[in-house]
C-alpha cells in the first residue's frame, strides 16, 4: 500500500486552499483597484479646485492691471505726464502674460478668443494714442466727470487735479473707455465661465466617485455567490460522502451490514474509503 | 439533476468570457492604459474565479441528462448576461444596472439595441468588449464553449438539442462533434476575411474588426453613434452586406457549399426563398421611396433600400440612413422583414424564414384538403417530408411569438410610448434586431424609455434567442421528466 504524504497540500486540502486563495485575491484586486480610482478622484478633486483657484487669482489680478492700465493711460491722456508710460507697458504686458497663461492651460482655448481680443483691443487703442504726436495743449479746463463710471475709475489724485487736456479727455471717454469697458466684461464673463465650467466637471467626480465604490461592491456580490458555491461543494463533495462513510461504517459495526458507498469521491475521501474497505476485508479474514 | 455538474459546464463558458474581456483590456493597455482597463481586468479576474471555482471541486461528468443539458444552456446565456454587465458597471458613465443589464442582453442575443448617446465616448477596450459579446453570443455561448470543453462525448447532443432549433438541426445533416467543427469554420473564417475587406476598404483596423465580428453574428454593435452611416462608403456597405447575408444563411449549407456537397446554397428552397423576399422587399422600398422623392436618384433609394433590408431581416440593425424618414408603406415592409427574420442555423434571430415557408405549406395544404378531403397531402422542404409534431411545434411558435409581440406592445404603451415605438420596438427586441422606429429608430437608441420596459425588453431578447420555449422552461424545469 502507498504511504499517504502528510501534507496539506494535496488532494482536498489544496481545493480548499486554491478556493480560500481565490477569495482572498479577489477582495484584494477589488480593493487596491478601489483604493487606485479614489486616489484618482482625489487627483482630479484637487486639480480642479486648484485650477479653478488659480483661474480666479488671475482674473484678479487681470482686472487689477487693467485698472492700473487704465489710471495710467488717464494721466497721460489728461496731464501729459509721461512718467505713466512704463506703468502702462508693464500692465499691458503683465494682462497679455496672464492671457497667454490662461489659453495655454484651457482645455477649450477658443473660449478665451474673445478676451484675448479685448486685451488686443485695448493695447491697440492705447499704442494708437501714445505713439501718435501730441498736439499743442488745449486750454486747462476743470475735470468734470462725464458719469459715474469714470467717477470711480477716476483715481483722487485725478479727480483733485485742477486742469486737464479737454482732446485727451475726449479720446479716454470716446476711444480708451470703450475698450477698457470691454475688456472688464471679458473679464467678468471669464470669471463667470470658471465657476460654470465646475459643474459638469462636478458631475464628472461624481461619476468617478460611483466608479471608485463599483468595483468593491460587484466584488461582494461575486464573492457571495462563490462563498455559496464553495458551502455548497464542501457539503457535497466533504460533509455529506463523511457523513455516508460514518453511517456505513456504523451499519458494519453494529449489524455487519456490508460497508459500500457508491458516491464519487474526491482525493483523501476516496482513498478513505478505499482503507476502510480493506481493513472490512482484513477483519473478515481474521474472522474467518 | 447534478447542480454541480451543470455549474462546471456554465463555469467553463464563463472562462472563456473572461478570456475576452482579458483580450479587451489587452486592447485597453496598448491603448495606453485607457479608462476601460480596470474595468475590465477586474470583471476578468472576477469572472476567471467564478468559473474557474466549480472546476476546482466538480470532476469531469462523461454524460449529460437533457435536463442538465438544458440547464446549461440557459444558465450560461443568463449568467453571461449578469457577468458581462461588470465591465460597464465599473466603468460608469451611462451604465446604471439597468442600463448595463439592457446593454450586456443586448450583446449576448445579438440583438444590437443600445442604451448609449454617445457610444465614440467609450475606450477602445470597452468597445471591443462590448463588440465581443455580440460575437460570442452569435455562435451561442454554449456551442462556443462547447469546442474547448474537454469531455464532450454524449453530452455534446444534449446541450445542441438546446441550442439549436430542431429545424436547424435537420438541415445540418451532420454529426454534433462536426456541427461544432462546421460553425467555427465558418464563422472565423468569415469574421477574418470581413475585417480584411472592411480594413481594404479604409476602416481602420479597430474598426473593420469591431464591425465584422458584429456583421458575421448579425448583431449590429457598431463603434459609430452614426453606424455605418458615418462612413458613407458603399464599398463598406457592400462588403458588409455580404457578410451579413452569408452570416444569415444556415452554416451547415455554406460549409456544404464550400465542399462542394449536394444539399448546397444553390439547391436549397429555403435560401432561395429568402433571397426573394430580400429581392422583392428591396424592390418594393426603392420604389416607394423614389415615388415619395425621399431620393432623388434610382441609384441612391436602391442603395439605402438594400442595405436596410438586409439589415434588418438578418436582425442586424446596422443603419445607413434614418428609416424614420422614410415612407409608412416602406417602414411596413421594413417592420414585416424584421418579424420573418432569416434561415434557422445562422446567427441571425426572428421568427426564421423556414418557419414561414412551412407555415405557407401548411396554408396551402389546408385549401388543398378542404378541395380533397381524403387526400394525403404530405409537406416537403427542400424534398423532404415534414413530420407532424414539426408542422404542429411552427404553428404554436409562430403563434406564441406574435402573441409576445401584441402583449409587449400594449405593456409599452401601457407605459406612454406611442404605437409606432411600442409595436417596433416589441418586434425588434424578440427578434433581436436592434433598432426599431419611432423614439427606437434606426438613428435613436434605447435610453429614454423607462427602466421597467427596459427589462421587458431585455426579457423578449433572451426568448427570442432561447426561441421562446427553450427560456419558458427554465422556470418549469422542476417539472420536466
Amino acid at each position: 500500500m502507498p504511504l499517504i504524504k502528510e501534507s496539506v497540500m494535496r488532494g482536498l486540502g489544496k481545493r480548499v486552499t486554491i478556493g480560500f486563495l481565490s477569495i482572498v485575491g479577489l477582495l484584494l484586486a477589488s480593493g487596491i483597484i478601489s483604493l487606485f480610482e479614489l486616489g484618482n478622484m482625489s487627483n482630479d478633486t484637487e486639480s480642479i479646485l486648484s485650477a479653478s483657484r488659480r483661474n480666479m487669482e488671475m482674473a484678479k489680478d487681470m482686472l487689477k492691471s487693467a485698472h492700473e492700465h487704465s489710471q495710467a493711460v488717464l494721466h497721460i491722456a489728461l496731464f501729459d505726464e509721461n512718467s505713466y508710460r512704463d506703468v502702462c507697458r508693464r500692465t499691458m504686458g503683465d494682462l497679455e502674460g496672464k492671457v497667454a497663461t490662461i489659453r495655454n492651460e484651457a482645455v477649450d482655448a477658443s473660449r478665451l478668443d474673445s478676451l484675448s481680443s479685448a486685451v488686443a483691443t485695448l493695447r491697440e487703442v492705447a499704442d494708437n494714442f501714445l505713439s501718435t504726436p501730441k498736439a499743442p495743449i488745449a486750454p486747462a479746463v476743470p475735470v468734470v466727470p462725464q458719469n459715474d463710471t469714470l467717477v470711480v475709475m477716476l483715481p483722487v489724485d485725478v479727480v483733485a487735479q485742477p486742469a486737464a487736456s479737454k482732446g485727451g479727455m475726449e479720446w479716454y471717454d470716446d476711444n480708451y473707455k470703450v475698450a477698457y469697458d470691454n475688456l472688464v466684461d471679458e473679464i467678468q464673463e471669464f470669471m463667470t465661465h470658471i465657476h460654470s465650467s465646475l459643474a459638469p466637471r462636478a458631475e464628472q467626480l461624481n461619476k468617478n466617485a460611483y466608479r471608485s465604490v463599483a468595483p468593491v461592491l460587484i466584488s461582494l456580490v461575486v464573492l457571495i455567490a462563490i462563498v455559496l458555491m464553495f458551502y455548497y461543494f464542501i457539503a457535497v463533495y466533504c460533509v455529506k460522502p463523511i457523513a455516508k462513510i460514518n453511517k456505513s461504517l456504523s451499519d458494519y459495526m453494529s449489524y455487519r451490514l456490508p460497508f459500500s458507498i457508491k458516491d464519487d469521491l474526491l482525493d483523501e475521501l476516496k482513498e478513505l474509503v478505499d482503507n476502510i474497505e480493506r481493513l472490512v476485508g482484513l477483519s473478515k479474514q481474521n474472522r474467518q | 439533476m447534478r447542480v454541480s455538474v451543470v455549474l462546471r459546464y456554465v463555469g467553463t463558458v464563463m472562462l472563456c468570457l473572461a478570456a475576452f474581456m482579458m483580450m479587451a483590456a489587452g486592447m485597453s493597455y496598448m491603448n495606453g492604459m485607457d479608462s476601460g482597463f480596470y474595468p475590465l481586468l477586474l470583471s476578468a479576474l472576477l469572472t476567471l474565479t467564478l468559473g474557474a471555482f466549480p472546476l476546482l471541486f466538480v470532476p469531469k461528468a462523461m454524460a449529460i441528462t437533457n435536463k442538465e443539458g438544458f440547464a446549461i444552456v440557459v444558465g450560461s446565456w443568463v449568467l453571461a448576461c449578469i457577468v458581462g454587465m461588470f465591465p460597464y458597471l465599473i466603468w460608469g458613465g451611462e451604465f446604471t444596472l439597468v442600463n448595463a443589464w439592457f446593454e450586456s442582453v443586448s450583446g449576448f442575443t445579438d440583438t444590437g439595441a443600445t442604451i448609449l448617446n454617445d457610444i465614440e465616448q467609450l475606450p477602445d477596450g470597452l468597445l471591443f468588449y462590448r463588440t465581443s459579446t455580440n460575437w460570442i453570443g452569435g455562435v451561442g455561448v454554449v456551442m462556443f464553449a462547447l469546442v474547448i470543453l474537454p469531455s464532450l462525448g454524449a453530452s455534446k447532443m444534449s446541450l445542441s438539442n438546446v441550442e439549436l432549433s430542431s429545424l436547424a438541426k435537420n438541415n445540418y445533416r451532420y454529426r454534433t462533434q462536426m456541427i461544432i467543427r462546421i460553425l467555427l469554420v465558418v464563422y472565423v473564417g468569415l469574421t477574418v476575411i470581413t475585417t480584411l475587406l472592411l480594413k481594404m476598404a479604409g476602416l481602420r483596423w479597430f474598426d473593420a474588426l469591431n464591425h465584422a465580428m458584429s456583421a458575421c453574428a448579425t448583431a449590429g454593435f457598431s463603434t459609430k453613434n452614426a453606424s455605418i452611416a458615418f462612413y458613407d462608403n458603399v464599398v463598406v456597405e457592400m462588403i458588409l452586406v455580404a457578410a451579413m447575408l452569408i452570416s444569415s444563411i444556415h452554416f451547415g449549407l455554406i460549409y456544404a457549399t464550400f465542399l462542394r456537397k449536394g444539399n448546397n446554397i444553390f439547391r436549397s428552397e429555403i435560401v432561395r426563398i429568402y433571397l426573394v423576399i430580400i429581392g422583392i422587399s428591396t424592390l418594393l422600398v426603392t420604389i416607394s421611396l423614389l415615388d415619395a422623392g425621399v431620393y432623388t436618384t434610382i441609384w441612391d433609394s436602391l442603395r439605402y433600400s438594400f442595405f436596410q433590408v438586409v439589415s434588418l431581416i438578418t436582425t442586424t440593425g446596422y443603419a445607413t440612413a434614418d428609416t424614420n424618414m422614410w415612407t409608412p408603406f416602406a417602414i411596413v415592409i421594413l417592420i414585416f422583414v424584421s418579424v420573418i427574420g432569416a434561415c434557422a442555423g445562422s446567427t441571425s434571430g426572428g421568427m426564421k424564414v423556414d418557419r414561414l415557408l412551412l407555415f405557407c405549406k401548411l396554408l396551402w395544404a389546408r385549401i388543398r384538403r378542404q378541395q380533397h378531403p381524403n387526400a394525403v397531402i404530405r409537406i416537403r422542404v427542400d424534398g423532404v417530408a415534414q413530420e407532424a409534431d414539426m408542422l404542429n411545434n411552427v404553428v404554436v411558435f409562430i403563434v406564441t411569438y406574435i402573441a409576445l409581440i401584441l402583449f409587449a406592445t400594449i405593456t409599452n404603451t401601457m407605459f406612454g410610448q406611442d404605437l409606432m415605438t411600442a409595436f417596433s420596438s416589441a418586434v425588434s427586441c424578440i427578434g433581436n434586431v436592434g433598432p426599431g422606429f419611432g423614439e427606437v429608430g434606426s438613428m435613436s437608441n434605447f435610453s429614454q424609455i423607462p427602466a421597467i420596459l427596459k427589462l421587458q425588453d431585455s426579457f423578449l431578447m433572451l426568448m427570442g434567442r432561447l426561441e421562446i420555449f427553450g427560456f419558458i422552461q427554465l422556470f418549469f424545469l422542476k417539472w420536466w421528466r
